[in-house]
């Protein structure tokens, strides 16, 4: 189990929390900010697309060395 | 596909082929199954290689698809609303003016770089929408085509900075105010080095973006490949995620001029 590319999955698994953890506080707090005053709701979505795409290309960048690890 | 029902046993060395095929750079194209164009791929010029492959190809007609939108479909006519594609030109070009360069740059200078960011926006946007298309082949899933365009945005950041603010004043970008003098010794390193991390994270987004997406779409259809008639369903999973590529091409484009305004932006008018 602890071989490269055995690794290399529980590597990218652990991306995927981190990922998924960061970016569901963003969508939940977009949310209720749109619940409250939904006149900002299109500043609010562009806010929430923007972090979200940040977040991610993060968690890629994560996911790319875990592919490359899996490779060797 | 029949053929490859039979060797369910060899499926997974043939569904590993099939997406790698799909997504590196090669020296010829296949537009249609039985159509293979070899391009010339061996041409040096001073020891730089300046041969014709894949992706080049795809930027070459990326530029050529912008060429054609704004000089050949664009019909400028005065005194009336547009309509058809001279809309959705302008309603792209005024969202990357407004929201993006007049936003992060200021009025003036905003107005003078919005060319330089719709470039950016349109060549990377073409280029993710054509690696939707059967036709051609994603030419930002290659990390060379997106260091490229972000070592440009470094070239600007870097060159904006100093005509701005004068040598000193750019190497004055670096040291912030109001810290006492012995932590310079370590903050100076550490803010050069986020000059250069910047441009580099840019290109990780687009790159893994594309790459993951296409990687995804590919696979789901390659269960195809493994299981014959009975892996048929996964073609509706493929095209919710085709869908989402979809959205994810349009985002990334956006995301990546919006950073690269940002970054030039804050080398140009410093809010410190």
């Amino acid at each position: 189990m602890f071989t490269a590319p055995g690794l290399a999955a529980i590597g990218a698994g652990l991306v995927v929390l981190g990922a998924g953890l960061g970016i569901g506080q963003i969508a939940g707090a977009a949310m209720t900010g749109i619940s409250r005053q939904p006149e900002a709701s299109n500043k609010i979505q562009t806010a929430m697309i923007i972090g979200a795409a940040l977040i991610e290309g993060v968690a890629f960048f994560c996911a790319v060395l875990c592919l490359m690890a899996l490779g060797k | 596909m029949s053929s490859s029902a039979s060797h369910v046993s060899s499926g997974g060395q043939d569904v590993s082929e099939f997406i790698i095929h799909h997504l590196v750079n090669a020296d010829s194209w296949h537009p249609l199954p039985g159509v293979g164009i070899p391009l010339l791929g061996d041409i040096t010029v001073f020891g730089v290689d300046v041969g014709l492959t894949l992706h080049s190809l795809m930027l070459i007609i990326a530029a050529g698809i912008v060429f054609l939108l704004f000089g050949l479909m664009y019909k400028k006519e005065s005194g009336r609303a547009p309509t058809g594609v001279t809309n959705l030109l302008e309603v792209l070009v005024l969202f990357v003016r407004d929201e993006i360069c007049i936003n992060y740059m200021g009025e003036s200078d905003g107005k003078r770089l919005a060319p330089f960011f719709l470039n950016f926006f349109f060549l990377v946007l073409v280029m993710n929408l054509m690696g939707l298309v059967p036709l051609f082949a994603t030419a930002t899933a290659n990390i060379n085509v997106t260091l490229g365009l972000s070592l440009i945005t470094l070239t600007m950041m870097i060159v904006g900075g100093i005509v701005k603010n004068g040598p000193v004043g750019f190497v004055q970008l670096f040291l912030p105010p109001g810290v006492p003098k012995p932590v310079y010794v370590i903050l100076f390193p550490i803010e050069l080095m986020g000059l250069f991390i910047k441009p580099f994270a840019l290109t990780m987004r687009l790159f893994a973006n594309m790459l993951g997406g296409h990687i995804v779409l590919f696979s789901l259809l390659g269960l195809i490949m493994t299981f014959g008639w009975i892996g048929l369903p996964s073609l509706g999973l493929a095209l919710f995620v085709f869908f989402l590529e979809l959205l994810v091409a349009f985002i990334q484009a956006y995301i990546f001029t919006m950073l690269s305004a940002m970054f030039v932006g804050s080398m140009m008018h410093p809010s410190h």
